[in-house]
């Protein structure tokens, strides 16, 4: 289908999209549109006027910065993926971005778009709370920086007030011997997460898990962390059998969703077996 | 006489011709029926009823009628002609009266300058309605009290057959229960069409259709016009299945092209296409099989439902073949089946590429399998043994007397290679069940193998002459003799055309075939459904050229004694020439000063409707099917992957191998769709996934290879011996696919599509009550009647105005 008209404007630069942003109270803020552009012409939504970012240049860079990777928010799922830098030190990342939508959504669809929209079943979401990410944010009153606990707020919400826009995310590198891993069903029709799985996980010297952080999204309203799976997991060997176990415990208190592609009974499935897969798609 | 340079013509019956629609469908320069245009033309919008059961207590048109751009606001009262239509039965409203009785259902149209236009104006009709209770279910539908979907009650029609003693004993007797889902035919192309008013009050409606003249037979009475004035032109048809065999858009877009004088052009979204043609029937079968010890069966008792949703389509005769093949392609010389097509609010449902066999394919392929487990026979064995051959009678006690090849199927089919096994190690994830997103090494992964075997009819049966007329001219061009073929017979993907062509290539020996666009000018080529257009109307084009080639043998004859000349021997037609006891005489060219032209229909066998314990010579001819599934299962994720299908086809002969091969392997995707993935979800009536987003159906990435085998023994009495192979595929596809899951997985699945849950444990199979009492027998009336071109439909519910 097609729209419904709307105004557009294309700034070159932060803070004119910014200026705008304050003038047209009710304007979407666009940035590859990929999942606005669907959501208008199914006419989910029918936003009176667009600010697209595309033109500002300076918010698509992936750098290693005061130990995080910095990631612009106007940078694309493709270039995340193809980044050496993410490659190396943050694998989860590098694998989410991949696993997004197709070569086209991937080569226009950016980082901060997808966390600015919080799709459930955006794949992201996952692997900012796997390794404590950071959103900032920019406003009428300045920066701030969002914690990644923080930041999901419900289905589609988030910690973004109005007149922001997300201007970076930072991944804190992890420390040598760290490892990550992200996993996903990918819906067959969407390419969403029915279920994806993002896991860091860090053995001692004794060869047991040190630190485990696990974070799931698609499963419920917005991504989560599975605490009382890592809990579980934590100090044990990590044996295939000792992280299904852990697993048993991964869908404890969420409130699952159920749609056509999967019930709630399924989706807990899921979450058990792509929890596991993580962890020791992690370990390697 | 002249002497031209030999040509041997190509493309004729049995070559892999080139299709004659597949460059410009490659190269996207196809007309669909979705890009008609016209200048001046309006966009016509549908506004369909919200609940599944309502009365109507009034419709308020003001605002949408005096919304800038909107040319024409009609409702029930506007129907010029007759109120309802229906391919069997008119009982379906061309717009809702008092009441609506599905989600969907059309209650006003509209036409408009640009569609934007026509979707605000939609959204400013305003209806009223007394929501009343509805009945969803077709068990429920059953029941004393239940909602009543028609003032007749809630069942279309009942068949009982009663076949030898049906309370002979059994040494073994296996019992199931299965149900299938209501799949959708998936159309690519949605429904779409274009109606132009005329200067003589009539109209010309171009729409992608499977039988231009059944739907002229409902339209031009709805109009109040006669049919001469209602005239229909074959739009490029983009996949039909059975979904177009009812009339969608037809009599909305000539009601608006009437009343406002202007072309009216309706195309459906995705959205709205789900709702726009009625699906296949989902099902529930009883069944119980009873067999010697040594694997013969004895006894075989089957109670079927089937869900028509609101109004009777084609279901009379749908259940009519459910009811004849649910016990298989085998020798039963004792049965009972009692088959019910039941009235609902959900959504109605008719054809679908198999008609009633796939549903009870699903069953009795099940309990085969179940009677070999419980006689500890190979499957395929017990098969086998039962098989039908040439001279078997049939549970309607009809004596098979064509060609029944059902051994060398299933022996062919298990003879086709089988896939390697995986190599030992990490498997390449994107082969393993679930694609990349397995995400495992392959350890969970169970290999399963099943087999499956069905039949089903070509043609119309129970004794509808469901003839098929063609036109052919032979004329002389500046390149040679060329052959015009006209039909009326509808291309929709499945390769007719080019049939019909090497049809007059073979018959005339002439290679430049051309074919007049599909309309209502020449008579009915019947419907391009049923396997039967091959057959119907490939006979049709046969005949018609035979009577050309007898005018011009006649020319050649004469010209040959006004020569003092007698030819000796039979005379024959190839590479443009003709031959005398296989002797060239002299060119086709040279007897074309004036044009040769015939016309000519086919009739297939006489057949008969079923009696009143279900017996008949009821079929004109069967084909048969075997297939083999080799299927993975990731038992944690419940996924599943076909890994290979092999099939085995009863064709007759192939006129064109490839295009069999092509419906072998595109009917085999359809049945994997109802195995694994396919099913309209419905929610009091209510269509819960009406997006391809939400509806799956399988990809290139869900196709496994497809080997098959085609078994050529030619079907005497038919044009090459050739039967229909359009739909056999997708009824063995689904059977295989699930016995070779329950082979996986170890559970006993009984519903397809089979969903992950249901693979590893997490639903249980699904559960019923003992099968509902049947209906009293011969009523409730009517009795299944194909409505014929000259019979006439029959009036299920009186037009309350006329």
């Amino acid at each position: 289908m097609i729209p419904a008209a709307f105004d557009y404007a294309a700034p070159a630069t932060l803070d004119e999209a910014l200026r705008l942003l304050r003038r047209h109270r009710h304007a979407k803020v666009m940035a590859g549109g990929q999942s606005l552009l669907s959501l208008m012409k199914l006419r989910v939504a029918s936003p009176s006027f667009i600010i697209d970012l595309r033109r500002i240049g300076r918010l698509a860079y992936v750098k290693e910065d005061k130990g995080a990777i910095a990631v612009g928010a106007m940078t694309t799922h493709a270039a995340l993926a193809a980044a050496a830098l993410v490659r190396r030190r943050l694998p989860a990342l590098a694998q989410a971005a991949e696993a997004i939508g197709d070569l086209q959504v991937r080569n226009v669809g950016t980082i901060g778009g997808s966390l600015a929209h919080a799709d459930p079943a955006a794949d992201y979401p996952a692997v900012l709370l796997a390794c404590d990410g950071v959103v900032v944010v920019r406003g009428p009153r300045g920066t701030r920086k969002v914690p990644a606990g923080q930041w999901f707020t419900g289905l589609f919400a988030t910690a973004l007030r109005s007149g922001e826009i997300v201007v970076e995310v930072q991944f804190p590198i992890l420390p040598a011997g760290t490892r990550s891993a992200y996993v996903k069903m990918k819906h067959p029709a969407s390419g969403f997460a029915v279920v994806g799985a993002a896991a860091v996980v860090r053995l001692g010297r004794d060869g047991r898990v040190a630190d485990v952080r696990l974070a799931f999204t698609g499963a419920a309203s917005h991504a989560f962390r599975a605490r009382a799976a890592e809990e579980a997991l934590r100090g044990q060997e990590p044996t295939e059998a000792a992280v299904r176990a852990a697993m048993a415990r991964a869908p404890e208190g969420v409130d699952l969703l159920e749609d056509l592609v999967a019930d709630a009974a399924y989706r807990a499935q899921l979450v058990r077996v792509y929890g596991a897969r993580a962890v020791l798609a992690a370990l390697g | 006489m002249s002497v031209g340079t030999l040509r041997r013509t190509r493309g004729g019956v049995g070559s892999s011709a080139r299709r004659v629609d597949g460059v410009p469908k490659v190269k996207g320069a196809f007309q669909y029926g979705s890009d008609l245009w016209a200048e001046e033309m309006l966009w016509g919008q549908t506004v369909r009823s919200p609940h599944a059961h309502a009365r109507i207590r009034g419709v308020d048109i003001a605002k949408a009628l005096s919304y800038p751009g909107v040319r024409a606001v009609l409702l029930a009262a506007d129907v010029p002609g007759r109120k309802t239509f229906g391919l069997e039965f008119a009982d379906q409203p061309v717009l809702a009266q008092d009441r609506v009785r599905y989600v969907g259902e059309p209650v006003a149209i509209l036409a408009a300058v640009d569609p934007e236009v026509a979707r605000r104006a939609a959204e400013r009709v305003v209806v009223d309605y007394e929501v009343l209770p509805a009945v969803t279910d077709m068990e429920e539908a059953l029941r004393p009290g239940a909602p009543q979907v028609h003032e007749y009650g809630n069942v279309l029609h009942h068949v009982r057959i009663v076949h030898g003693d049906p309370d002979a004993p059994a040494d073994v007797w296996v019992e199931g229960y299965y149900e299938t889902a209501m799949q959708d035919q998936a159309i690519l192309g949605p429904e779409a069409g274009m109606a132009v008013p005329a200067d003589d009050g009539g109209v010309d409606l171009y729409v992608a259709t499977q039988w231009l003249h059944v739907d002229r037979q409902q339209v031009a009475p709805c109009l109040g016009l006669p049919p001469e004035k209602v005239r229909l032109h074959l739009a490029g048809v983009g996949g039909a299945f059975g979904a177009r065999e009812d009339v969608s858009m037809h009599i909305h877009a000539c009601m608006l092209a009437l009343r406002t004088g202007r072309p009216v052009r309706i195309v459906y979204s995705r959205e709205e296409s789900f709702f726009g043609h009625v699906h296949r029937h989902p099902s529930r079968v009883w069944m119980r099989h009873g067999a010697t010890r040594d694997g013969r069966l004895v006894n075989v008792y089957a109670r079927v439902l089937l869900d028509g949703g609101a109004y009777a389509s084609s279901g009379a005769a749908v259940i009519t073949n459910a009811a004849t093949f649910a016990t298989g392609p085998y020798e039963v010389p004792n049965a009972l089946v009692e088959a019910t097509r039941v009235f609902t609010h959900n959504p109605p449902c008719g054809a679908m590429r198999g008609f009633g066999a796939p549903q009870v394919c699903f069953a009795h392929e099940a309990q085969m399998d179940r009677l070999a487990q419980a006689l500890g026979m190979d499957p395929a064995r017990v098969r086998l043994q039962n098989a039908m051959k040439t001279g078997s009678v049939t549970i309607t006690g009809q004596v098979v007397r064509g060609s029944a090849p059902v051994r060398q199927v299933i022996e062919r089919c298990l003879a086709l290679p089988m896939p390697e096994e995986p190599a030992a190690g990490p498997r390449d994830p994107q082969a393993l069940p679930g694609g990349a997103g397995n995400v495992s090494r392959g350890e969970g992964v169970r290999r399963g193998v099943g087999i499956a075997v069905g039949y089903k009819n070509i043609a119309y049966s129970g004794g509808f002459d469901d003839s098929a007329e063609a036109r052919v001219r032979v004329f002389r061009t500046a390149d040679g003799p060329a052959v015009e073929v006209h039909s009326a017979a509808a291309e929709v993907g499945e390769g007719l055309h080019t049939v019909l062509v090497q049809v007059a290539r073979t018959e005339l020996g002439i290679e430049h075939v051309t074919l007049h666009p599909p309309d209502t000018a020449i008579g009915s080529a019947g419907s391009t459904s049923a396997s039967r257009q091959t057959m119907m109307s490939g006979g049709a084009v046969q005949l018609a050229c035979r009577a050309v080639a007898e005018e011009l043998f006649r020319r050649v004859r004469a010209r040959a004694a006004s020569a003092g000349r007698t030819l000796r021997g039979e005379l024959t037609l190839a590479d443009g020439r003709v031959l005398a006891a296989g002797e060239p005489v002299g060119e086709v060219d040279n007897y074309l000063d004036e044009p040769i032209e015939a016309r000519r229909t086919y009739h297939h066998r006489p057949t008969q409707p079923l009696d009143e314990r279900g017996q008949g010579d009821v079929h004109v001819t069967l084909a048969f099917a075997a297939q083999r599934a080799v299927v993975e299962v990731d038992e944690e994720l419940g996924l599943a992957r076909v890994v290979q299908l092999a099939s085995a086809h009863d064709v007759g002969r192939a006129i064109n191998p490839q295009g069999v091969e092509g419906q072998i392997e595109g009917g085999a995707a359809m049945g994997l769709g109802l195995a694994l993935m396919e099913e309209v979800q419905l929610d009091g009536g209510r269509i819960r996934n009406a997006s391809f987003t939400d509806y799956l159906i399988p990809t290139f990435l869900d196709m496994p290879p497809v080997v098959s085998a085609v078994v050529e023994e030619p079907e005497p009495g038919v044009p090459y011996g050739a039967k229909g192979v359009g739909e056999m595929a997708t009824l063995v596809a689904t059977p295989a696919i699930v016995a070779a899951l329950r082979a996986a997985t170890g559970r006993p699945l009984n519903r397809a599509p089979v969903r992950p849950d249901d693979l590893i444990g997490l639903a249980p199979p699904v559960a019923s009550g003992p099968p509902p009492p049947a209906p009293a027998v011969p009523g409730p009336r009517p009795v299944p009647h194909y409505h014929g071109l000259d019979a006439g439909q029959q009036e299920l519910m009186r037009p309350e105005s006329d």
